[in-house]
């Protein structure tokens, strides 16, 4: 018991024996809610620009320009109601939801199954070699890739279609999402599966029947995670989907800017629409998608 | 941490050898079934343009026509254009910087972070957002918050009675606004990374320090640290490649201006191919920076594989 206090307050515990076990205490929550304020500082001014978005969207543009707060004076939805009736915005989101539930689907088909064998076949030369080429694939130039894709894909007519963009996000995915996969895979205990082995199953079916009934949260947060790297991707959209029926998000809003640059209300009510999924789908899954990101990144 | 692994591990071995028997004699299809689509893909999507890029990198080819071979001659006029200097330059910076900054303030949280006190997993959570968001997003708050007249950093410089400071218009600023934007988007990942380091350091460790009378710069210079000495090591090569490789934060708050100011490797490559219609040098200029992020990713792979 004292040593599990111990282990949770490294640098909380009081030196001064004379005091009595009470004052101890309530100094100690003095200083743990002190050291909430101060962190609380922290989050207003580091996440400032996140709350900017959220409430300039329910600003018109006229009440940015002319106050400093960002605190509504009069809320309006003007913003909102523009960009459903003067842009294309609901069609710029549909192509988004498209593009990043396919490249998803496709990445997670690729990566699960590359994240099992990493998981359970890792000694196998084909295996660690596969491992060196993933970590070349993550630092890989994309822009390199790109140049003779767009010719590629240009002259087989796959410009303006969503085919182009999916393939070359379920590549740009594959590291990230094979190491989360293997590290969640790494969690479920082989024995279960040696076990089955022993009755005569075969590695096929105990993956079916064992290993996958499991992965589902780690499943989910790997779909997640890849779900809003395809969603918040710019550039590869950019360059692929130029045609106003097909664009993506970023590049409607990024279109919007460049032509009206100073119609703060319009662009941050664009800005947040599109940043709940991202925010929404994070809570969701935040714990393990932490914990699967920093663990393929670390350890690659 | 005693017993138990011992046991698991000796049970491990036995149950082992019997598949393994079973596998000589009939060869396990399984791995090469489930790693064929990734290869396909990576295939199909990186190698194959890999070397087409290279075939292009010597031809003086448009995006309509593949033109004539012309030996190394894009990537002799490459090393002599200033332009390209010039953002191997920017593109050195902003990485120096952005991995700089983004460390320090990532620790600096992720101190704070390990520590007991209410809220904490709210707080974590909040801070990790902007690493959550994507590029356009924060670059459109972002260009509202430095703006020229109304823009909320000039509004609080001008309570210091300083500037206005014109950010987007002033190369040395730009440069300034995007390493700050830069290092904004990645301390979240700096931070969460480095908490689970700092969470796998033995707490008996500070407490002997404490008890040789280490001060906490002492206890951090000589637990926390060698603790979190690797992992630091990995992030910063990591982040170094993340800031060359990053096309979209420099290129939506500027465009690579004013006057090429903030113009890195991938935005040059861009503009080569995308803009000037000179795919033989874009393609050099993208084949350059591939050389040069191998060297940082053979360096990370020399430290991983010394733990």
């Amino acid at each position: 018991m004292q040593k599990a206090l111990d282990n949770s307050q490294p640098y909380a515990r009081s030196t001064a024996t004379a005091t009595t076990a009470a004052t101890r205490q309530r100094n100690n929550n003095i200083k743990k809610w002190l050291l909430t304020l101060v962190m609380l500082v922290i989050v207003i001014i580091l996440d400032y620009p996140i709350f900017a978005i959220f409430l300039n969207a329910f600003r018109t543009t006229t009440e940015i320009i002319s106050t400093a707060s960002i605190i509504p004076q009069h809320p309006t939805l003007e913003n909102f109601s523009y960009l459903t009736a003067r842009t294309n915005f609901w069609g710029f989101f549909t192509s988004s939801l498209i593009v990043a539930g396919l490249g998803t689907l496709l990445s997670i088909i690729c990566a699960g199954g590359a994240g099992y064998v990493l998981s359970r076949y890792h000694k196998m030369r084909i295996v660690s070699n596969y491992s060196r080429v993933l970590m070349l694939v993550q630092m890989f130039p994309i822009i390199l890739a790109l140049i003779p894709l767009f010719i590629i894909f240009k002259n087989a007519g796959l410009v303006n279609t969503y085919y182009s963009v999916i393939l070359i996000y379920t590549v740009l995915n594959l590291p990230f999402a094979t190491w989360m996969f293997e590290g969640f895979f790494d969690a479920i205990p082989r024995e279960l599966e040696e076990a089955a082995f022993v009755d005569g199953c075969s590695r096929f079916r105990s993956l079916r029947t064992i290993v996958l009934p499991l992965s589902g949260p780690g499943t989910a947060a790997v779909t997640i995670f890849t779900f809003l790297l395809c969603y918040n991707e710019f550039l590869i959209a950019s360059i692929f989907l130029r045609d106003p029926d097909t664009m993506t998000i970023p590049v409607g809003i990024q279109m919007f800017m460049s032509q009206y640059s100073t119609d703060w209300g319009s662009l941050m009510a664009a800005a947040s629409l599109a940043s709940i999924p991202t925010i929404i789908f994070f809570l969701f899954v935040q714990k393990y998608m932490v914990q699967g990101v920093v663990a393929g990144a670390v350890k690659g | 941490m005693s017993v138990t692994p011992v046991t698991e591990q000796t049970s491990n071995l036995r149950i082992r050898q019997q598949p393994d028997k079973v596998a000589k004699r009939r060869i396990d299809m399984l791995p090469f079934l489930l790693l064929a689509p990734s290869i396909l893909i990576i295939c199909i999507i990186e190698l194959y343009p890999l070397l087409t890029a290279l075939v292009y990198s010597f031809q003086n080819g448009s995006l309509l026509s593949s033109g004539t071979f012309v030996g190394l001659q894009n990537y002799l006029a490459t090393f002599s254009d200033p332009e390209f200097q010039g953002s191997v330059l920017f593109s050195a910076i902003f990485a120096i910087f952005s991995v700089v900054g983004s460390y320090l303030l990532g620790l600096g949280l992720a101190l704070l972070l390990v520590q007991n006190f209410p809220l904490r997993g709210l707080i974590r959570v909040l801070l990790i957002i902007p690493w959550i968001l994507s590029s356009i997003v924060t670059i459109v708050v972002w260009r509202w918050m430095i703006q020229d007249q109304h823009g909320t950093v000039n509004i609080v410089l001008s309570w210091f009675h300083l500037g206005p400071i014109f950010f987007l218009s002033d190369s040395r600023w730009a440069v300034v606004s995007v390493i700050v934007i830069k290092i904004w988007r990645s301390f979240p990942f700096m931070m969460i990374s480095l908490i689970a380091a700092l969470q796998t350091i033995d707490n008996n460790l500070y407490e002997a320090a404490r008890i040789d009378g280490a001060d906490r710069w002492a206890s951090f210079r000589s637990v926390t640290f060698p603790g979190i000495r690797n992992i630091s090591i990995i992030l910063w090569i990591l982040m170094t490649i993340w800031s060359v490789n990053d096309f979209e934060t420099p290129f939506l708050l500027t465009q690579g201006g004013p006057s090429n100011a903030t113009e890195s490797l991938m935005i040059l490559a861009y503009k080569d191919t995308f803009a000037r219609n000179t795919v033989g040098a874009g393609a050099a200029v993208a084949f350059v920076s591939l050389i040069i992020l191998m060297l940082l990713a053979i360096l990370m792979m020399r430290f991983r594989n010394r733990d």
